[in-house]
């Protein structure tokens, strides 16, 4: 939620949705058609439930939709997460700022493309 | 009577005028290093700490002696004279053998109880193989699902003699899991009347803090809380029923002031309801626990316990009349803090989580969780565990700080703090009592914003470096081999799993249903949960069965989120 807040302050629309499993996750990006989906976790199921978000996202949507996470995520995950399509993981102590900016330079990429 | 302050008011005169010629030549000589000194709340410091600071102070009506009235200098008279804070680590992970083993080893190295933590599944009451919530079976603590998972967690301890606390943060957990404890103690055939504990059942947990969907609504949450608590009244006089979550509500990014506002509004609450319920104060209030976190802020943190321990008292004989001095006592737990530790540099983490110990030992903590060095990497392996629990031994038999009761006691600066954080966090519960109640203030989003609110705040204040952590907005190093390995949690999902099916396929179905048909009819008729529930378990009903059964009953309600 304190990164919810920092992207609406940097200007962006966020829809939190707070916790919830990848179907809902995925649902609520197709009919907000997102941007970007950003996600946190705390508890160690990102590399179940991350990859998953990736799937469903290219499955049923018609564009491509970049997928952040963050939270406790150890860094030997990083590559299993980045092969599966993980756009970019925020670890423990990122800043708000990291965040944000990576955000515009993703979204501004994709905007060029399309 | 009015009794003349230490100092004499034509002293206090003179040591005023004294203090404003040093700042204006001695002190105002050198410069200071930040614009403002602040409490990690916001209160501001001065530079120095005089009898002026304490001038309004009686001894004897506002320090007293430890054990009695106002109970600011310790719960008890002896204090780490008479015993050392009960050394207590958490452990739980995967499924319940596993954790077992863990509980032993930590009981073999000296722990002085158990404190059990328990995975997301069973804490949002899930079974392990519910499809929301297989992605985290065994992580964050042990998976529970039924009495036989209960029976494989306590397996060889010592139940009857050993203290446990159940970290069962929600009502919808602990109605189920503490149930479970109790059956399992039974079939052992140990009295509930024996129990030592303590279950955390706090409904702030599920309806402000998780914010997770499809909760149980603030009322039912609340109601099963108490119901919990009635129920240990009348049958476990031992159990502390209740640990008001402070330490969750601070890790989700509340402040000093609000954390402990939080707790002694929820205890009022609770209080309020037992009262309606026919019990008198005395019954309950000796069993009503407190958990605090211990923050970065040394003093802000001594200071926050010693102005909570005299505040609690004040506030039942206000409201209560209390007649039995056990009412009166502020018992808290401690745990040093997990959000001012980072990844980055883990080791440093060992010095932070010394001195938020240090602070809970001159804050006059009953019992303590020191958290281990890996605390934001991942669950705590045997290394960091032991070496968390050393720090609390190093603490107890090396520093002799425990040589006497309240040390920082007439300290001008703590007593000054102590008395500013009791006006800010009255100021705070007056606040949330003019909503209507705690229940109310979470029914309107009132709690989570200030929470959501406090939690922006404090990672502003750590992007900008205002708010400096080693490591992380200083002092980085950039090139960083990780000292420990990452714990990595044992296959649990597929023996849960396994375990289920055959419990649901062995067990007497006709005998399962009638239990569960059972909660339901107690729901209609406004009983006791707890009451029914801890019969209902030994049906080898799991806990996500006996969850969706109160939700049809219940409905459900998702937190606002900020």
């Amino acid at each position: 939620m304190v990164v919810a807040r920092a992207l609406r302050d940097a200007g962006m629309e966020v829809v939190y949705v707070g916790n919830q499993m990848p179907p809902s996750i995925v649902a609520a990006a197709l009919d907000e058609d997102a941007d970007v989906v950003g996600l946190s976790s705390l508890s160690g199921n990102h590399i179940v439930l991350a990859p998953e978000v990736v799937r469903m996202l290219r499955e049923r949507g018609t564009k491509y939709v970049p997928v952040i996470l963050g939270g406790t995520i150890p860094r030997d995950d990083w590559p299993t997460l980045k092969d599966s399509g993980i756009a970019a993981v925020f670890g423990p102590g990122s800043s708000l700022h990291e965040i944000v900016s990576f955000i515009r330079t993703v979204h501004d990429a994709q905007k060029c493309k399309n | 009577m009015e009794r003349k302050s230490q100092e004499s008011s034509e002293n206090m005169a003179e040591i005023a005028q004294v203090e404003q010629e040093w700042i204006a030549t001695t002190y105002g000589k050198e410069k200071e290093r930040r614009q403002e000194f602040s409490t990690l709340s916001g209160l501001l410091v001065e530079p120095l700490y005089t009898p002026r600071h304490v001038a309004e102070l009686d001894y004897l009506r506002d320090l007293g002696f430890p054990g009695q009235e106002p109970y600011l200098r310790g719960v008890h008279a002896t204090m780490y004279r008479g015993r050392p804070w009960t050394h207590r680590q958490l452990a739980g992970y995967g499924p319940p053998e596993e954790t077992n083993k863990r509980y032993k080893f930590l009981l073999n190295e000296g722990a002085g109880g158990i404190n059990g933590v328990f995975d997301y599944p069973t804490l949002r009451g899930y079974d392990s193989n519910d499809p929301r919530a297989y992605a985290d079976a065994g992580r964050g603590g042990v998976a529970i699902d039924t009495i036989e998972d209960m029976a494989a967690l306590f397996d060889g301890i010592p139940i009857d003699t050993i203290s446990c606390s159940l970290v069962t943060c929600q009502p919808i957990c602990n109605i189920s899991v503490q149930s479970m404890f109790f059956a399992n103690a039974l079939r052992r055939g140990v009295c509930l009347a024996d129990l030592k504990g303590t279950s955390q059942n706090d409904f702030l947990m599920e309806t402000a803090v998780t914010i997770s969907p499809e909760v149980f609504p603030p009322w039912f949450s609340f109601k099963l809380s108490c119901d919990a608590i009635e129920f240990c009244t009348r049958n476990v006089r031992h159990w502390n029923p209740i640990s008001f979550a402070g330490y969750n509500y601070r890790e989700a990014g509340c402040n000093a002031i609000q954390e402990v506002g939080l707790v002694l509004s929820n205890a009022l609450a609770c209080s309020e309801e037992m009262l309606r319920r026919g019990l008198k104060i005395d019954d309950f209030a000796p069993r009503l626990s407190f958990f605090l976190s211990a923050q970065s802020d040394f003093f802000e943190e001594i200071a926050k316990y010693r102005a909570a321990r005299r505040l609690w008292p004040r506030l039942l004989k206000e409201r209560f009349s209390p007649e039995d001095e056990r009412s009166l006592k502020f018992r808290f737990h401690v745990q040093t803090a997990g959000v001012a530790l980072t990844a980055q540099q883990p080791l440093n983490n060992i010095s932070r989580s010394a001195f938020h110990a240090l602070s809970a030992v001159l804050g006059g903590a009953q019992s303590i969780h020191v958290d281990g060095y890996d605390e934001a990497l991942c669950t705590p392996t045997e290394l960091s565990s032991v070496t968390a629990l050393r720090t609390q031994q190093i603490l107890d038999l090396e520093t002799r700080v425990t040589n006497t009761v309240d040390p920082l006691g007439g300290s001008y600066f703590v007593e000054n703090l102590t008395d500013k954080l009791e006006r800010e966090i009255s100021r705070f519960i007056n606040e949330i009592d003019s909503q209507g109640g705690i229940v109310e203030a979470v029914n309107s989003g009132f709690v989570h914003r200030e929470i959501s609110d406090s939690a922006y705040r404090y990672q502003l204040s750590i992007d900008s470096g205002d708010t400096p952590i080693v490591g992380l907005n200083c002092y980085k190093m950039h090139e960083e081999t990780l000292p420990c390995e990452i714990f990595r949690i044992p296959e649990t999902f597929a023996i849960q799993d396994a375990k289920l099916k055959r419990i649901k396929e062995t067990r007497n179905s006709r005998v399962a249903e009638k239990a569960l048909a059972e909660v339901g009819k107690s729901f209609e008729t406004n009983g006791n949960m707890m009451d029914v529930i801890v019969q209902s378990v030994g049906a080898l009903v799991s806990e996500g069965e006996i969850a969706e059964t109160l939700k049809k009953c219940a409905g459900t309600w998702d937190p606002p989120l900020f």
